[in-house]
């Protein structure tokens, strides 16, 4: 498409799709802060309210003891492109000046357990007093309502995937569910927050009504499992998993290589199905009864039996070699990326959905854009976290006209806060005490 | 549903769910039911599934086919199929109606275009170039609707070096292609190899989950689209790649590489970043432990009875425990004492701690991990309206997901579950075209649809 020739060297002269709106955040951890996140890469300005001074759990996190710059990488990864205010909402000026940034904001986002925003007097008819049009959304484990919400259940990504049956269908049958390297339940659940606002945004711009939404991050996840529920409806039994096979489309597998490394690989269609069988010097599968229409290969005595097949082919190949049949031959193949080729992948550099962000607290890193390409408005990830309480001053000068004087006394009651001394908190050691700040340097 | 007692602030419960209770939806106005949304996408579920969102929420939704059928209408596991369709799409051809038509055809392509004069949004997931070639690139249907919103959802995008390969989105491909699969899945232990031990490879995740999410960065694009085009009029062109869609949800990975060399390997059911965080065994299966806090990991030592033993007293931070081998061996460690229990005494004795032990109120995540046959029936997501059968004027009563979110003024709901090939021929050409019985028939024998 020439509409994206030199996008990733043109999209900074463009705006983004949500620019103009604000949102609030009142979030910790990875299900509630992510979905924030992304409004903000699609132009929105977000405020992620912190409880000082210690601020979200998740800026102790690390894999194995690695920091960056002593700050938390999934911090980093999950929270870039926000305003930072430290607000202690357990005070009721705290809660005031809250109420007043709702007044000015689109968007408010929690993910608390249920009924502290009410026992916070922030609750969703707190706000739609002082903001008919607001969109509010709670995220959490369990929801608002129901035993597991009543029994103030804690939840986390893990639980979700416990809870959901989506670790059962994720590992190899005969073994324990495997739970994911990744967040899924929380970084997926994120986005379909996202989702619900920017609809309930577009039914605001024609009815100026508000609504409240509430999400429970298994619920979401369980949407996503798709053909699990009428499985065992139709067939009254259990689904059960199945590894790297795919059970709906056959053959999808990943395979072990002659060198060690897998491939996978998909070829489903005719086309595909000849294009492999081809490649497989064996072009008379194809035609054979077993294999030849896709719903009878599916059949799992017929789906085993060509994809022992393959195996046996694979195992003779490298993965390099597979993934270059696949694009000979006219079918789905690659060999299995790392994050080496996540960073290295030329295709992924040209694309800019790998970028090198230049931020003037944490100097030049490397990070993920936001995958979504757009050709009048790309999404942009531009800067990353600050301290806790970094921007209190500029979010209060600049949205609620508050005196200098008047930020101080805030300070004074404790309304306000800024970091602790403490790794993830604070500034890097490296900080000249300027560079970030907004409002006066 | 069985009795339980009730938290302190029922009230607020029983408020919130007298406004958004999902037994109310069909009394609710609809967020998108403004709009058109054409699919006309080709053997991956990404783009419908992005469509489904969309539906979902009242947009107008007409799946387009080639006639016979997409083959995605195949896919199903033992290749089980409810009269002309497999399960997995039986999820996903919900609220959309469907009609065919033969793209190979200049008639066909001609009768596209008509669709596109009257659409908001068009979802595709054809290799990049292949709607160009048929003379239906954005820059061709732009020009018919400057409004449009074109979502393509592919495996390698529509621009950079590899964008012209012609290879379909599958989910395990883009899955493997990710990097998320490299680092998941079951250690093999030293000295084994994969021949005795084929589970300990590195495992992709759950049903089409790859797809699940660049469907939804679709939605997302399309509906920050929709936002710019309120205030400005014009729509835009979307380009989704599945691999990095997906990617994207890798975290801190690709940052530890970048600035570190580390390549995270894959660490069975503990978690590289998080303590205590991970699935453990019990007498009868297994629960999932997490306590991200110091107290919340303190709390779990004492609910198994190793407070003392293991002098938790004196833990004063968690980083010690986030190193591998600390990992490792306190794993080994908790294992034989989670095995005393079955899961839900385990949860139980969570619940219990929350009110009445040492640290109470703080306690640990304790969930059991439980197959989706137990999940299904489980009357917790029952009474929240998760499994509710859709009762389908062509086939039956059909368990669904049901959706993502439940909301106070224009919640998601699902109508039907999917429609026969070809279905709504006459309903759609006859209000969008104006074509009648003779007309659908003399196309039908064209082969157009």
């Amino acid at each position: 498409m020439t509409v994206f020739k030199n996008y990733a060297e043109t999209k900074n002269k463009k705006p983004g799709p949500l620019s103009g709106l604000r949102v609030l955040e009142v979030c910790t951890l990875l299900f509630g802060p992510a979905g924030p996140s992304f409004l903000a890469g699609l132009g929105a300005d977000v405020i992620k309210i912190e409880l000082p001074p210690a601020g979200d759990v998740t800026r102790s996190l690390n894999p194995f003891g690695w920091f960056y710059k002593e700050q938390g990488p999934m911090f980093m990864h999950i929270n870039p492109d926000k305003y930072y205010l430290a607000l202690d909402l357990h005070i009721d000026m705290a809660q005031q000046i809250f109420k007043e940034l709702c007044a000015k904001a689109d968007v408010v986002e929690f993910n608390l357990r249920p009924a502290v925003t009410n026992r916070w007097n922030i609750g969703y008819e707190d706000i739609k007093k002082v903001n008919p049009g607001i969109i509010y959304i709670e995220k959490n484990g369990f929801g608002q309502w129901g035993r597991y919400a009543e029994e103030d259940r804690p939840s986390n990504d893990g639980a979700a995937q416990a809870l959901s049956g989506y670790a059962w269908m994720s590992s190899f049958g005969g073994q324990p569910p495997l739970k994911q390297s990744i967040w899924i339940c929380d970084v997926y659940g994120a986005m379909m927050g996202e989702v619900a606002v920017m609809a309930a945004l577009h039914h605001r711009k024609r009815t100026g009504k508000g609504q409240y939404i509430e999400m429970s991050q298994s619920e979401n996840i369980m949407r996503a499992m798709g053909w699990v529920w009428p499985y065992q409806q139709v067939t009254r039994t259990h689904a059960e998993p199945s590894g790297n096979r795919d059970q709906c489309i056959c053959p999808a597998d990943t395979f072990l290589c002659k060198d060690g490394t897998f491939a996978a690989l998909a070829a489903p269609a005719p086309d595909e199905f000849k294009g492999l069988c081809a490649a497989m010097g064996k072009p008379e599968l194809s035609g054979d009864a077993r294999f030849k229409e896709h719903t009878e290969r599916l059949k799992t005595e017929n789906a085993l039996a060509i994809l022992k097949i393959i195996a046996d082919w694979a195992v003779t190949k490298t993965a390099d070699e597979i993934e270059k049949l696949g694009i000979k031959h006219g079918f789905a193949a690659t060999r299995l990326h790392t994050a080496k080729d996540e960073c290295e992948d030329p295709h992924r550099r040209a694309r800019g959905a790998v970028k090198e962000i230049d931020d003037p607290m944490y100097g030049k890193y490397v990070d993920h854009e936001i995958p979504i390409n757009m050709s009048k408005t790309p999404p942009k990830h531009r800067w990353t976290v600050r301290p806790v309480g970094f921007d209190n001053d500029y979010i209060m000068s600049k949205i609620l006209g508050r005196s200098q004087q008047q930020i101080a006394e805030l300070y004074g009651h404790g309304v306000l806060g800024k970091w602790k001394d403490q790794q993830g908190r604070r500034p890097p050691s490296d900080w000249d005490g300027q560079s970030g700040c907004i409002l006066r340097r | 549903m069985a009795d339980y007692r009730r938290a302190k602030w029922a009230a607020w419960a029983d408020h919130v769910r007298g406004q958004d209770d999902p037994a109310k939806n069909f009394e609710k106005p609809e967020a998108l039911d403004d709009l058109v949304v054409i699919d006309i996408s080709s053997r991956s579920l990404a783009g419908c599934y992005c469509s489904s969102l969309l539906a979902e929420l009242g947009a107008e939704t007409i799946r387009i086919e080639p006639p016979g059928g997409d083959l995605v209408r195949t896919y199903s596991p033992n290749g089980i199929m409810v009269k002309d369709t497999g399960l997995a799409y039986l999820q996903e051809g919900r609220n959309k109606h469907h009609v065919t038509l033969n793209m190979e055809t200049a008639e066909g392509r001609e009768m596209f275009k008509c669709f596109i004069g009257a659409a908001d949004v068009l979802i595709e997931t054809y290799p990049a170039g292949k709607m160009d070639a048929w003379g239906l690139g954005y820059e061709e249907l732009s020009k018919i609707n400057p409004r449009l919103i074109m979502c393509s959802i592919t495996g390698f995008g529509q621009f950079g070096p590899e964008s012209g390969r012609q290879q379909y989105d599958y989910d395990n491909v883009s899955q493997a292609r990710s990097a998320v699969q490299y680092g998941t899945g079951e250690v093999l232990p030293e000295g084994k190899t994969v021949k005795d031990m084929p589970w300990a490879v590195p495992t992709k995740a759950g049903p089409h989950i790859a797809w699940a999410v660049s469907g939804t960065f679709g939605a997302m694009g399309i509906l920050s689209a929709l936002y710019h085009r309120d205030n400005t009029g014009e729509g835009q062109a979307i380009d989704i790649c599945t691999p990095e869609a997906y990617g994207r949800l890798h975290d801190y990975q690709l940052m530890w590489y970048a600035h570190a060399g580390v390549t995270a390997e894959r660490f069975s059911s503990l978690d590289t970043a998080l303590w205590l965080y991970g699935f453990y065994p019990t007498k009868d299966g297994g629960v999932f432990l997490g306590g991200l806090r110091l107290e919340m990991w303190k709390a779990f030592v004492d609910i198994i009875g190793k407070y003392d033993e293991w002098k938790a007293e004196e833990w004063t931070t968690l980083a010690p425990f986030m190193k591998k081998d600390w990992q490792l061996k306190y794993q080994a460690m908790i294992n034989p004492e989670t095995s005393k229990y079955t899961s839900e005494e385990l949860t139980a004795k969570s619940v219990e701690y929350a009110k009445s032990g040492r640290l109470a109120p703080i306690t640990p995540v304790v969930a059991e991990i439980v197959s989706p046959w137990k999940a299904m029936h489980d009357e917790n997501w029952q009474d929240r309206g998760m499994f509710t059968p859709v009762q389908d004027p062509v086939y039956g009563s059909i368990i669904c997901a049901q959706s993502q979110w439940k909301a106070t003024e224009t919640p998601p709901r699902t109508k039907w579950a999917c429609r026969p090939v070809g279905y709504d021929n006459g309903h759609i050409y006859l209000y969008y075209f104006g074509y009648g019985p003779v007309k659908i028939k003399e196309l039908q024998d064209k082969g157009i649809i």
